[in-house]
């Protein structure tokens, strides 16, 4: 009940910022750049099963690269709410644990992270619609969609990001200089994908940044279960050592 | 005014660096229902105290009890009970006055209509949809103060709550400490580098210097040190000779006048007479008290 409270205060500390909008802008990128491409080229016809084979592009693209980009940039974010208004030193006056200010914190983000991947599913669906209706001899709906793959690939994007967004949530709560998680991210997502898609690494399985890309890589794709449970397993530690470095931080700015 | 200490701080030092020791043995005591005026020059510890009694900073070395109860195992329900405002406005810039006090309504567990009564009391009830970026810093502080009632609190911890007001808001701010002080049975304690901003509303004063209490009590006891310090400055046709007659009032020759330690009005008719009786021409003669703000200046300055 009290860890709800602190969310129901982080949730209104995001009125008005542009959170919901990146989160939605975000989300619709892949299926607008997929729209103008069809509107512009067309679409291949030759494939078996179009609308179930653009819904696994949708996947790949945004796992690869927006979703976990997505991620980066709430964390760092949404923590400077607080650096920017001067405000860690009232939320740490109120009569709050520590930990529900943490967890509430960590479950807005999750929020927002649940928001992009329905609303990019969403958007991609009338991507979808419209596409058929400038052209119908795509045929688009002739195939059913295989919702169970579209759900276990959305889940898998989820369950493997846990680890990055946990690292990001840590780093935007600990550095008020927004451009180190920004500079750390990019750096280590672009190390994690090489690692995968060009280097085909082993060391990958354990490297949190190489997560994104396990489901694309052929020699890594057979390894994605056990990635996720490492993804979870680096979440919650890392999360462990934000809450006790948060606790023995001076909170007074 | 009962005699209960609400807040008892025992042995407190801390250190921001080794080698840098900021707070040196504070020993804070402020009785239930008082307005304790916490004062020192900037830098000398105010805030680091404050921010250690409200659990901002980790304790380091001695013992915080607040009603009673020791801080760090009753964090959350100490902090439940009190109203606080730590330095600079603390406020969502891109939320509005009323959002910015629903954030915490629920997390302090107050009705819905305490919002518009602090506002109201604070005077930023037609504050509307403007966002707080846009407010004047004196309007900052007010909803700061706001914020800080919130709760209804026991205990309300303002730190130079000042800052950003004009005299008028000063003077609004110091009526309204007194206020709820008086109506509510409230204990404040309300830091400032300036005394003569805080005597008119104290009860009790401490005064704290480079990380040391150099006083704490009453705000009598602060003026029976104040009457201690106070003089009699007298100029004559002979100072040498007035300097021997006064030598039960411990003279001090000071420029071209003598100094004498004053213990009364009524002492300087006495003193009169004595001089013009010794056939002396007496050109002045004239109590200095010593005010509060001098004696404070005297009793930080004393230990530089």
């Amino acid at each position: 009940m009290n860890t709800l409270i602190s969310l129901r205060s982080e949730i209104l500390k995001t009125k008005r910022t542009a959170s919901l909008y990146f989160t939605l802008i975000g989300a619709a990128v892949v299926p607008v750049v997929f729209l103008l491409n069809v509107l512009g080229d067309g679409l291949d016809s030759t494939k078996k099963d179009p609308l179930n084979a653009i819904f696994k592009l949708l996947a790949d693209m945004n796992g690869l690269a927006f979703f976990p980009w997505f991620i980066i940039l709430i964390c760092t974010l949404l923590p400077q709410i607080e650096y920017r208004n001067n405000t860690w030193k009232q939320v740490f006056t109120s009569p709050q644990p520590k930990v529900n200010v943490l967890t509430a914190k960590f479950a807005t983000i999750h929020l927002l992270m649940l928001l992009f991947l329905v609303s990019t599913h969403l958007f991609m669906f009338l991507a979808i619609v419209l596409a058929n209706l400038v052209d119908p001899t795509l045929g688009l709906f002739k195939h059913s969609l295989n919702g169970q793959t579209v759900l276990i690939n959305a889940a898998n994007s989820y369950v493997t990001m846990l680890a990055l967004c946990a690292i990001h949530f840590w780093l935007g709560i600990r550095f008020r200089n927004f451009i180190v998680p920004i500079a750390v991210g990019l750096a280590l997502w672009l190390a994690g994908t090489l690692l995968v898609l060009e280097y085909k690494s082993s060391t990958a399985y354990y490297f949190p940044y190489s997560f994104q890309a396990i489901s694309l890589s052929p020699k890594h794709q057979p390894h994605l279960n056990q990635v996720a449970w490492t993804s979870v397993g680096y979440a919650v530690l890392v999360l462990l050592l934000c809450f006790f470095d948060l606790r023995s931080r001076r909170m007074t700015t | 005014m009962s005699n209960t200490p609400i807040i008892k701080t025992t042995g407190l030092s801390y250190y921001y660096s080794k080698g840098a020791q900021t707070l040196f043995d504070i020993n804070l005591q402020v009785e239930k229902g008082s307005i304790y005026g916490f004062l020192g020059p900037n830098g000398s510890g105010k805030t680091t105290t404050l921010s250690l009694l409200l659990g901002l900073l980790n304790n380091q070395k001695g013992d915080i009890e607040i009603f009673g109860q020791h801080l760090h195992q009753n964090r959350v329900d100490i902090l439940k009970r009190i109203g606080s405002l730590v330095e600079a406005p603390s406020l969502y810039g891109h939320l509005t006055a009323t959002e910015n006090l629903e954030l915490y309504r629920s997390v302090y567990g107050v009705p819905k209509g305490r919002v518009a009564e602090v506002l109201q009391i604070v005077g930023l009830e037609e504050t509307g949809k403007k966002v707080v970026k846009r407010f004047s810093l004196g309007m900052k502080q007010r909803l700061s103060i706001a914020l800080a009632l919130l709760p209804n609190p026991e205990l309300l911890i303002l730190d130079e709550p000042s800052n950003g007001l004009d005299p008028a808001g000063i003077i609004e701010l110091r009526e309204l400490i007194k206020k709820l002080n008086k109506d509510q049975g409230m204990t404040i304690v309300i830091s400032s580098h300036l005394l003569a901003e805080v005597e008119k509303m104290v009860s009790h004063v401490g005064i704290i210097f480079k990380g040391k209490m150099l006083f704490q009590g009453p705000l009598p006891e602060l003026h029976s040190f104040q009457e201690k310090g106070s003089r009699i400055f007298i100029k004559t046709s002979d100072n040498e000779t007035a300097y021997q007659l006064l030598q039960d009032h411990q003279p001090e020759i000071v420029g071209e006048a003598v100094s004498i330690a004053f213990s009364g009005i009524r002492q300087v008719a006495a003193v009169n007479r004595t001089l013009i009786n010794h056939n002396l021409d007496v050109y002045l003669l004239h109590p200095k008290e010593n005010d509060l703000e001098q004696l404070f200046i005297d009793l930080t300055t004393a230990q530089s």
